[in-house]
This record gives structure tokens, sequence and C-alpha cells, in this order.
């Protein structure tokens, strides 16, 4: 620790600390623009000068590239230095279009905030000032050239965090360019923290584009719902409508930035067949009409017969909620999440995560990092972008799946079946590689060679392919690591951990099929849950549902299951309510409401500006979060304090869920599920190959399809197919077939791909055509199309 | 006066020494020598002893620098020679390529052998093919005679030495960008610490110095420290240096001549006197990017420290010299768009401050300058000047600050009269 | 010229960045041999040289685009480069280029009507003592007067031709 004077005021930082960050831990904001937390330092803008005292270091210094030292003086004001500044300001305005009342950026832009602070208030610079062509960069990101003050963070961002190859800096002198070699969508899955770190108005959200002012916005802090990491966000909302999403801070999880799933899949909160108004029978009606009936018809079957279904994208308060009000209502049947295999991966990691569990953070700081049937890019993108910050400082990086993972970086690879995976797990353990082929014993020896030098190293393992068998496995494997060494789990949904906490070893959505199928449940509850859409085997679940005497749906989706529901009642959107999900590293993260619910008004006014139609009613503001509609039911109205009060109280696994700090990690564990042990690997026939559904960066999870702003950038349906299974079934790569399964058939793109295993047909998950929720495998056939069935 | 010629001594006007010639003059001895008979930490000591300070416009002392070098590390290290040579003025090292190429070579490899690098670059301008053909034949003669390559001499130490041909661009002279460039990435100046001693070529341990400044290693090495130091007139100065004459003189040449020469005897004895009889006003004593000296100078002796009491700098040593019609706030705005069309574009004093002050300038050529003018001017310099992120806009405000200092009332005539006076 | 670089050139330089540790350090080398062949490096040169190296176009765009003496348009067989810098300056080099410009009939950026010349403005060519001075291609003619010019340009022509 070093302690230093800035502006007459001391204070003691950590050796290492720049004296711009110092002078930021006492409120004194030196300005900059190229320095960036994240980014670090690189001293090309000039604008953060200030003037240091004493001896080492004497004069006019930039801030950022200077170390803070025992004893040093800092004057941040002092006459040259500040004017400096105002010099940088003024250059940096020469070439400045002053467009800023057209521009998106305004009243969040660096450039305007710095140059009132900068206190060159006057143009004297007369001169021609250089105008560039802006280049089309897909549907995400606006570029405006003209407004750039060259601080190269975008390319700097782009490139040298996030890996990503099609964003370069051309030309030079007062003529550097920064964009792509032709125009184009940006390739990146982290396109958007352009938007983020660009100080001014040149990369914007084109989402966003000429929606609101900044000052206009509601904004609050939230989390991202899309995959179980559980990044930071700021969303931000007008005119009853959520209109972008930003990235929020959080040391230990995402750093400062997000991913463009997570920023643009926003839409369905807006989307316009979002059902806004109770209906019975698919007949709108009041709310408390609809609470009655279901009171009614509950208390008629009796809870014994009543299933209730949470999820994994329900806050950790409502799935609670869902839980008393079951145990009130005399059922036993309550599960939070109807995919049983992903069920059962989530409650065998909260079982089994010791207090070894490693934030994302840590991994940004591991020096070796084995992937166990993870494809972070597709599952959960910002892991991606941790794991690089590793490997850029030396990190090593080993993959084994069954997926061609592609990272942003280069890593070792090993392709093996799914089914394997818990094996190879298990075999990395005890160091007997007997059973394996030879490229294969050398794989894992090399993995660990590099454990056992490795200080901090750490296992990351994918849910959906390790399953509850392989996260055992990951767990007891984590046991022989180095002490500094840890792992990490991700899951499929936002609060998939908080869900596994309440579940612990009750029986899983199985059981309550198998209960429905024999008569024993006659009525089932779904709460922002539908399996409908997320269940893997649909045969079974038609047989079962179709037996069910009464569907009440919640939810703020448009899914299969509300079109089905005798009740339907619509809940708010997180976007739209206060919550918590634990994410999968037992993190419990508040979101807060950004907006209330109510039809965005580009809706109610049919496009018109400002509507035509006027009440005292907000229309379409019928939705509740499905907490208060619960609390309703039972009869008991709780604020979401006291309800999280409650659950503190009641569990300690919990404590803290009250206090107001963000992000505390739960105590850990849960049980281990009591019901694992079914076939997941299904038979094979004659012509059969194995389909295993994989996860999509723009297709995987409820919500995504509900986002019109991914349309543009959906892929295709496609299967990716070994060399050798094309080669038998006679297709090139690109051509179309038709993919058979039980569950129908599809007009598929093949691709092949050379490290692709024969007798293993993997399909992304594009959204365009949910084909199936993914996380198990099943038999499938692939004819050349042309070929007649028979 | 006839000087002693060390770097020129084989000098044929129009004509190149390759191999032979430059044997017969005793070339290679100081090479052989040293593999022969030296450490490489004595060669390192025998080049501090012998006061020789970089050529290639900073001046700093060579023995100093490579005494920083981490020669015992092992891996790749890389020895550097900057022939990038576009500072406007500059054209020895063109010159020495052209007259005796085998110099920088033995020159390099007895510098490789001290550093113990076993790869070097030479990195040669765009313009400057002709050299970059005289390297590649001397490259393959040293080879062919066993001076470069595998086991030099049977020592054990090998070296092997590559010229890159460059695309144009002043800045890639700057040695941190230069070695970006190098690399094959944009040439923009890295941040220093860590200095090119610590890691520069492709990250490794690096030396980067200028043609003249290795060229004269041999001579060192077989004349001796005190003998090196004593070819220099002034007590500080060590060596000869070449002298590259341009502008308003009679003869426009590159002369070798001891350091401490003076300004007079540069211009009118060697340089012939200012062309067709006119008066001397000033010139830029060291390359585009240093302060004028008027005529007041004129007995200034040329050497790194005597010439910085008169307020400029030696640089490169490229005499520019203008005749008493010449308008200096014109000299200053051709500098100065040479200047600010060269930056890189990193850093924000250079790539937008430097085109504010063409405009200034502009504005007083046209007439069109004010008072105000006159004094953002002013703001302008001491803002950039020391401010930029490496040397490039620092060099621009060199003729800047001499306008200021020797020619302020030439800024003033141009707001007074409403007009360039000199047009 | 309808090849870029002709297969031996790509054979040699796809076996010298096989053995780089730093293939990229070629850049320019592939630029300039580009540029040799075809006169100037078009997007095609670009992706080219970006394969060869087994990096992204954008890595060889920013460095293509940064050098001035590498052309990303279409240029005259040869290109003359006038120096603009001090020492040609102060020495007749302002006359020189409008007698140039005047000579060729285009002004700067411009390529004349047969195809021959493209002219454009140069910093300092190192010949600072035989200002002014022009470049022609890689060919440096110094001590140039405007009557002089006529004489380079039909030797540069016939060259062209
Ligand atoms: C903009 C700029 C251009 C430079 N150009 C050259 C050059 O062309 N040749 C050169 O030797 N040094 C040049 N230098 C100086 C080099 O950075 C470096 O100091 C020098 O090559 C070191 O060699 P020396 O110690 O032998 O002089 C330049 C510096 C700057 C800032
Ligand atoms: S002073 Fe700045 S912009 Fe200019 S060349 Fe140096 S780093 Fe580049
Ligand atoms: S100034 Fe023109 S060649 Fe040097």
């Amino acid at each position: 620790m070093v302690t230093l004077t800035i502006d007459n005021q001391s204070i003691t930082v950590p050796k290492g600390t720049t004296v711009l960050d110092a002078a930021e831990k006492l409120g004194i904001v030196v300005p900059h623009f190229c320095y960036h937390e994240a980014l670090g330092a690189v001293g090309a803008c000039r604008l953060c000068a200030v003037y240091i005292e004493t001896e080492q270091s004497k004069g006019v210094q930039m801030s950022c590239l200077v170390e803070a030292a025992e004893g040093m003086v800092v004057n941040t004001l002092e006459p040259t230095a500040v004017e400096l500044r105002q010099h940088v300001i003024e250059w940096l305005m020469t070439n400045h279009p002053h467009d800023c009342p057209v521009c998106d950026e305004g009243g969040e832009c660096q450039l305007q905030d710095m140059t009132i602070a900068g206190g060159q208030s006057i143009r004297r610079y007369r001169g021609k000032k250089r105008t560039y062509s802006n280049q089309e960069l897909g549907p995400f990101i606006e570029q405006e050239m003209n407004r750039c003050i060259q601080c190269y963070r975008c390319v700097r961002t782009y490139r040298d965090y996030f890996g990503g190859t099609d964003f370069g800096v051309m030309g030079s002198r007062n003529r550097v360019f920064f964009g792509r070699f032709e125009p184009g969508r940006l390739e990146s899955p982290f396109s958007g923290n352009l938007a983020d770190v660009c100080p001014t108005g040149v990369f914007t959200d084109k989402t966003y584009r000429f929606k609101s002012r900044y000052w206009d916005l509601q904004e609050a802090e939230s989390i991202c719902p899309h995959c179980s990491l559980g990044c930071a966000t700021i969303p931000g909302g007008r005119y009853r409508e959520l209109q972008r999403v930003r990235s929020g801070t959080s040391k230990e999880v995402n750093g400062h930035f997000i991913c463009d799933r997570g920023r643009f899949g926003y839409g369905y909160v807006n989307h316009p067949d979002r059902l806004r108004v109770p209906r019975i029978n698919g007949e709108e009606c009041d709310r408390h009409e609809a609470l009655a009936a279901i009171n009614d018809k509950i208390e008629k079957l009796g809870g014994e017969a009543v299933g209730f279904l949470g999820s994994s994208r329900t806050a950790l308060e409502t799935n609670a909620m869902i839980k008393s009000w079951a145990e009130q209502s005399g059922s036993k049947s309550v599960c939070f999440e109807c995919h049983p295999q992903r069920d059962n991966a989530a409650r065998s990691w909260v079982a089994l995560r010791g207090d070894r569990g490693r934030s994302l953070a840590d991994i940004r700081r591991s020096d070796f990092i084995l992937l166990l049937g993870s494809d972070p890019l597709n599952e959960a993108p910002m892991l991606a972008a941790a794991i690089r910050q590793a490997e850029s400082s030396g990190s090593q990086v080993a993959v084994i799946d069954a997926r061609p993972v592609k990272l942003p970086f280069k890593a070792a690879h090993l392709v093996v079946r799914p089914e394997k995976l818990s094996t190879i797990i298990r075999a990395l353990k005890s160091g007997a590689f007997d059973n394996f082929e030879r490229h294969e014993q050398l794989f894992f020896e090399g993995v660990l060679k590099s454990i056992k030098k490795a200080e901090r190293p750490i296992l990351v393992g994918g849910g959906d392919l390790l399953q509850a068998e392989g996260v055992a496995a990951l767990c007891e494997l984590m046991a022989q690591l180095p002490e500094a060494g840890g792992d990490f789990v991700h899951l499929s949904g936002p609060n998939s951990y908080g869900a596994a906490m309440l579940s612990g070893a009750a029986p899983d959505f199985e059981t309550i099929l198998d209960d429905i199928i024999t008569g024993k449940i006659r009525a089932l509850v779904c709460v922002e849950s539908d399996p409908f859409a997320d269940y893997p085997d649909r045969k079974r679940l038609q047989e079962a549902l179709s037996k069910l005497e009464f569907l009440v749906v919640a939810d703020y989706i448009n899914g299969p299951a509300a079109a089905k529901a005798d009740i339907f009642l619509p809940t708010a959107a997180p976007a739209e309510s206060a919550g918590t999900y634990i994410n999968c590293e037992g993190r419990m993260q508040r979101f807060k409401p950004v907006l209330k619910p109510g039809e965005p008004l580009r809706i109610t006014g049919d496009g018109g500006h400002p509507p035509r139609r006027f009440s005292h009613e907000t229309p379409g503001d019928q939705p509740r979060s499905a907490a208060e509609f619960i609390a309703n039911l039972v009869g008991q109205p709780v604020t979401i304090n006291d309800l999280r009060q409650q659950i503190a109280a009641d569990d300690d696994r919990f404590s803290g869920l009250d206090q107001p700090e963000q992000g505390m990690l739960c105590r850990a564990n849960g049980e281990l599920p009591t019901t694992v042990n079914r076939e997941d690997v299904p038979g094979k026939g004659d012509d059969l190959l194995h389909l295993l559904p994989v996860a999509d960066l723009f297709g995987s999870g409820p919500l995504l399809s509900y986002c019109s702003a991914l349309d543009a950038v959906r892929s295709a349906p496609c299967v990716v197919l070994s060399e050798s299974d094309a080669a038998s079934i006679g297709v090139a790569n690109g051509e179309n077939v038709s993919l058979q399964t039980a569950e129908g058939k599809l007009a598929v793109e093949v691709r092949i791909d050379a490290k692709a295993l024969p007798g293993l047909v993997l399909i992304p998950q594009t959204g365009a055509d949910a084909f199936l929720p993914g996380g198990v495998m099943i038999p499938c056939s692939i004819r050349k199309n042309g070929a007649r069935d028979e | 006066m006839k000087h002693p010629q060390l770097l020129f001594k084989n000098r044929i006007p129009g004509e190149t020494v390759f191999f032979d010639g430059y044997r017969k003059s005793g070339g290679y001895e100081g090479l052989e020598k040293t593999i022969k008979s030296m450490s490489p930490a004595e060669v390192t000591e025998l080049v501090k002893a012998s006061g020789l300070c970089g050529r290639g416009g900073a001046g700093f002392p060579t023995g100093t620098k490579w005494s920083f070098f981490p020669s015992d590390q092992p891996g790749p290290k890389y020895l550097v020679c900057n022939c990038d040579e576009m500072e406007p003025g500059t054209y020895k090292d063109g010159v020495l390529l052209r007259t005796d190429p085998h110099q920088l070579i033995e020159g390099m490899i007895i510098t490789a052998y001290a550093l113990q690098t076993p790869e070097a670059y030479v990195f040669i301008r765009y313009a400057y093919e002709d050299c970059a053909q005289n390297l590649e034949r001397a490259v393959a003669e040293a080879k062919e005679a066993g001076y470069l390559g595998k086991d030099i001499l049977g020592s054990g130490f090998s070296c092997e030495i590559h010229v890159h041909r460059s695309a144009g661009r002043y800045i890639c002279g700057e040695e941190t960008a230069l070695l970006s460039g190098l690399e094959g990435r944009r040439p923009n100046p890295r941040l220093k610490p860590p200095f090119p001693a610590v890691r520069g070529l492709f990250d490794r341990p690096t030396t980067v110095n200028n043609v003249e400044t290795l060229a004269n290693i041999q001579h060192i090495v077989t004349g001796g420290a005190d003998w090196f130091k004593s070819l220099a007139l002034t007590e500080e100065g060590a060596g000869t240096k070449l002298f590259g004459l341009s502008g308003h003189l009679e003869k426009t040449e590159c002369f070798e001549l001891p350091l401490g020469v003076t300004l007079d005897e540069i211009v009118n004895e060697h340089g012939g006197g200012v062309r067709g009889g006119k008066k001397f006003k000033a010139c830029l004593p060291g390359g585009a990017s240093t302060p004028y000296l008027a005529a007041n100078h004129l007995d200034v002796p040329l050497d790194f420290t005597a010439i910085t009491r008169a307020g400029s700098r030696l640089g490169t040593a490229g005499v520019t010299v203008f005749d008493e019609e010449t308008c200096m706030v014109a000299v200053t705005l051709n500098l100065i768009r040479f200047f600010a069309r060269e930056s890189c574009g990193w850093c924000t004093p250079c790539r937008d401050g430097l085109p504010y002050v063409a405009w200034l300038l502009e504005q007083f050529e046209q007439g069109e300058a004010t008072e105000e003018h006159l004094e953002n001017l002013r703001g302008q310099f001491r803002n950039i000047a020391g401010r930029s992120f490496c040397a490039l806009a620092e060099g621009a405000m060199g003729p800047v600050e001499g306008l200021f200092n020797c020619f302020e009332e030439e800024l003033v005539d141009h707001i007074k009269k409403g007009r360039c006076p000199f047009k | 010229m309808n090849e870029l670089l002709t297969t031996e050139q790509i054979e040699d330089f796809r076996n010298r960045a096989e053995q780089l540790e730093h293939p990229k350090e070629l850049v320019i080398d592939l630029l300039r041999a580009v540029q040799a062949r075809n006169g100037w490096v078009p997007d095609e040169g670009v992706a080219l040289i970006a394969s060869l190296l087994g990096v992204a176009a954008v890595e060889v765009e920013e460095v293509a685009t940064f050098y001035d003496k590498i052309f990303r348009l279409p240029v005259g067989k040869k290109v003359i480069h006038i120096c603009d810098s001090i020492c040609c300056w102060s020495r007749g080099g302002e006359e020189l280029a409008a007698a140039l410009q005047q000579k060729l009939g285009i002004g700067f950026g411009e390529t004349t009507e047969d195809g021959l010349f493209t002219l454009l403005p140069t910093c300092c060519l190192g010949a600072c003592g035989e200002a002014p001075a022009i470049m022609v291609g890689l060919k440096t003619y110094g001590h140039l007067t405007p009557d002089q010019l006529d004489e380079v340009l039909a030797t540069e022509r016939e060259e062209a031709r």
C-alpha cells in the first residue's frame, strides 16, 4: 500500500494503482478518454493530465500512466495541466460535426461531459473539417465516424479484449477509420459493447436508434435472463417499451461487458403477441375473476391432485411462493424445472459444489482451464470472454466436447461422444486411461500435466452435456486440483441454481408426469414455465397432459402452453418486476423493475404519435408479478422485501437475501437428486443416427425467439455431420436434407465438419424452428432432398 | 579545411565500394580483431569509453544503451538497424550506403557479437531501393567470405542479417514504431517502459541503432576509444559526423566533418556559402525537428552539447540553410505540414494539434492572422511540446520554438502588414 | 495482368510463412510484391495476403492503409512522387510541381488519360542534397529544373510502354 496526496486530500491505495484511479477513489474525476478500467491505459488521448509536485516524475503527467507512489503529491488543478486538458478538448473538437441534436449519444456522451469539464467552450479553429463515409455494420450497431475522437477503445475492446477478427483501425494521422474491411455485419458475439465503450456517438445501439433521449429513459439495475452467468445489465425503457439494454458492472461476474444475446435479446418484453389480459377458457376476464376460479378449482380437486411447476427463469421469490402455495394447498408435487436432465444436473451441482466453486473473475485470473462439455460462446458467452482474458495473460485452455467448440482464441480440442464425458472425467481422476484410444490418452496425459503445473487451474463444465452424473464426476475431479484451483459449472437458466436449491431431493417433473398419467394428478399450474416448449420428450408430454382436467398458465411470453391453458394469468416480465436470480456460482443477484407493465405506446398508437386514444387506464397494464398473483391467491399480500425476509428466515442457505448488498454468495448446498438413472443414450436402428440439439448463441433459451431484433442474425436451420455420415447419405456441404425424428420432419442445410463424430448429428437451436430443447439425444434419420420416403 | 575521413575514406562520388575494395582498405579487420581477441562485454566497454553517441537524432550514448541490454538472457534477441531516414533535410545514411555498405555490415556483426544477438534486421525506407540492393549484395558477399552466417570465423557465434524494405511513413523511424512495423503490425509507437532492451521485436530484447552509429563501430575497435574521442574538435564530442547540407547553399552535399565544427565553417567553407551571394538568414542545424539557428549563431560549434546552449539540437546533422529572402513563417508551415501528414494518428496533440498549428500558420501566410492567432499559436506550442506520446510531435515543435526564439518579429510583421511580407 | 502473384511467388511466400514464428512480418513484402506485379493492391490482393499469412483481411488492410507507398486504388503504370518537403521547397519544388502538373495535364492524385502516370506529392525522399527531386517508380531524379522534365518524362514514357 502507498499513501499519496491528491488535491490536498490523502489516500492510501494498493501498489500499482494509477494516479487516475487513486483520484477517482477520492471522488476526483480526472477527465479521460482512452483509459478504461477493463482495457487499461495506453496514453493516447492525453486528456488525463495532472501535475505531479514531488521529485519523482515531477511535472505534467498522464495520470493513467503514472503509478501512485509513497509520498507523491498530485495537483489536478495546476494551471498547466488544466491548460493541456483544455487544448486536448479543443483539438478533439476540431473535426467534430457538432451534431448533438441528432446524436443518440446525447446526454450520456463522455465527449459532451469532458468538453464541459475541459472548460474550452469557444471554437477558435475555423479550418476545414474532415468527413468520412460510414459503413453498414449489420442490425446491431450504427456507425457515424465523423464523431470519432480516436480513443481506440473500440478496437481495443473488439479485438484485444474479445478476440474479434473482423474489425480494426485503418488509415493514419487525422484520418484513422475504425471499422471492417468491407461493410457487413459485425461477426463478434460481443459487438454490442462498442456502443458502451465508445465515449461519443460513433458506435450506437441500432435497435435503440432515435427512440429516446438518455434523460427520458427509465433505467434500473438488472440481471440478464439469458443464461446462468447472471451478468449485470442496465435495461432502459420509455413509453412502456423496453428500448435497450446496456452493460452493468460487476467485478466478480461480467466485469464491464455483456454479450449480444444479453444486449439485443430484450424484445420479448414488448412482443406484440404478448397476452396482457387474464383469460378463462380463452375469454378475456378480470384478474380477480381468474384468481377466484383458480382457487375454486383447486379446492374442488384437493391439493393432492394439483401439480405445481416453476422454472429456472422465474425469480427465486416467485419459486418460493409457488412452494409455499403448494404446501398450503396440501400438494406434494412441486417442481421448478420441467426439463428433468437439466434439473438434475443443476441439483447435482448445487449439492456437490463445495467452497471451491469459482467465479468468472477467478476464471479471468486462472492459469489453466479445462472445458468439459461446455461450449461457452453458445451456452454462456461471457464465459468465453473471461477465458480469453486468462488466455491472453498466458493461461492454457483445453476442451473436451462433442461439439466443434469455437472459441475466440486457440485451444486444444478433443472430440468425444457426449455420454462418454463422465467416464472420461473419472478416468482423469484415476489416471487410468487403458480403455481409451492412443490420441485420447495423449490428450489426457497432457491435461493432467498442465493441471499439475498450474497454480490456479479451473474445471469448467456445462450442465447440459455433463448431466447429473458428469457434474458429480467433475466435482470429484476438482478435489484433486491444487489448493487455489476450483470448478465452475454453467446451467440452463438464470435461476437454475436457485430453483435447484428449492427443489432439494423432491421428485422431478418425470414423477409429476407419471402421476398425471396414472390420474393421481389432475391439475397443473405452470408459472413462467412451459413444458410444451422445454420438456424433451414431446410424445410423452402430449400423452400426459391430454389427461389433465385443468391447466393454469401464468407467464409473460405467449408460448405453446398459454394457448392450451384453461386459465391464463399474464405476469410481469423481469424488466417490470423485482426479483432475485441465483447464478450458476450461487450468487444471489437482484433485479429491479425498469418499467411498469403496459402496452408500448407504439402499439397502442397504431404507429401514430402522439397516440389518439386517451383513457385513465394504461392499456395492457394487467400483468402483475407472478409472486404478487400467488400472494393474492394464498391470501397473504406481501411486499418483495417481506418475501425476501421470510425466505431468508425460513432457510439459512439464503441468509443475506434480504440485505441490500448485491451479489452475496448463498451458503452452499442442496441435496442430491434422487432419480437420475434414465436411459439417455437412445437406441440405434439401421439408418438411425443420434441427434443432439445443441445451444446456439441467438437461438437457445425460451425468450430469444420472441426477440425480433435477433431475426436478422439467426442462422438458417442446419445439421452438423461428420464426413463419413455425409458420404454415406450422399450429401455435400451446404446441400439441403430432410431430417426426420419421432417429433417430426425438418428441412435443414448440411454442414460437414471435419471434427464431427460419425453417428452423431448436431442440430444448433437456431430458434427459427425450435426443434427440441436440447440436453438430450434422440434418434433421427437424414435423407437427401428429393430422395423418396418409403 | 581538410578533416580526417573514416566513414567516407573510401568515397568516390558516384561509385559504390563492395567487398574487394572494402577489404583492401582494411575492412573486416575490426571484426576479426573483435571475434578473436575480445569478449562481448569488452566491446561494449570500449564503445562506452569511446564516447560514441547515437547518430539517429537523439544522441544517446551508444555504449550506455548497450550496457542495458541483457546479452546473456537465453532465447531470441535482436539487433535492428534504423535506416528509415525520412526526416526532411536528412540523407546521410543513404549516402553512406551508396558509398560503402560493408561498413554497416561489419559494424552490425560486431554489435551483434557484443550484444549476442543471432538475428539482425536492417529497416530501410521505400525510397532507398538502391541502398537496399547494395546491402543485399554486401550481405551475400560477407556470408560468402565467412564473416556472416553460421559460426563466424570459427568463433561459435552466428548471426543473420535480414534486409526489410518499408513502404513509406516517417513515423517508422521512431524505434518502437519501427519494431511494430517490422512485425507486420501498424507502425504505431509503443509505450515505454518497457524499453526495447527488455521487450522489443516480437517482445524480445532488442537494440535499435542508426546506420551511421553502427558504421562507426569497427573504426572504434581498430582505432581505439581515445583516438575516436580525439577526432572531435570539442571536449564533449567524440568522433566524426556526417553532415548533409541542403537548402540555399552553393554546394548541397554530404560531408564527414569532426564533431564540433562551427556552423560558419559548414556554411561558408564546405557549403560554398549561400547561393547567389545572398545573406545567411537561418538554418535547421539537424533536420526538420530542430529549432532554427540564426546568423548570430554562426560561431556555434556543432556537437551534441554545445548546440543545446544555443537553443537547438544536433539531431541528424542535416543542415538546411535559408537565405535572407526566405519567409520563416512559410518555412515553418511547410515543416508543420510535413509533421501533420506523417503523424501516426495515435495521440491527440500530434494527430489533431499539428493540423491546427498548420491552419494557424496558414492564417499568417494568408494575411488573416490577428494578435489572437499569435497568442493561440503560443498556447499550441506550449501544449504540444513535451506532451505527445512519442517524439514526433515534440520534434514538430522544434521549428516553432525556433520561430518564437529567433523570428517572432516576422510573425508580428505578418499581422501588421496583413500579408506575407516576403511575397 | 490477371494474377496478383505468380504461382511460384505464392509457393515461396507460403514456405517462408510456414518457417517463420511470426509470419505476419511478411505483410509488407507481400503488399509490395502484389503491387509490383499489379501496380496497386486491390481488395482481392488484401484477401490473398491475409489467407497466405493466416490472418483476417482487416489485419492486412490496417497495415496497407497506413503506408503511403502502398496503393489501395488504381494508379497509372508509373507513379510520379514529387517531394514537397522543405529542402525541395527551398529550391524550386513548387515551380517544379506546377510544371509537372501542366506537362502531364493532371493534378495531384490524378492519372493521365493514357494510364501511364499518376502524380502524387510525397514527403522528403532523402534526396535533399539534390533538391528538387522526384521519384518515378523506385527511381529518384534530382537537381531537376522544369525544363529537364520533358526528358525525364520521355524516358519514363518509353519504359512504361
Ligand atoms: C519521429 C521519429 C523519427 C525517427 N527517425 C529516425 C530515423 O529515420 N533513423 C534513425 O536512426 N533514428 C530515427 N529516430 C530515432 C530513433 O527513435 C532512435 O532513437 C534511433 O534509431 C536510435 O539509434 P541511435 O542511438 O543509434 O541514434 C526517429 C525518432 C523519431 C521520434
Ligand atoms: S506524437 Fe503521437 S500521433 Fe504523433 S506520431 Fe507520435 S504517437 Fe503518433
Ligand atoms: S526535402 Fe526533398 S528530398 Fe529532402
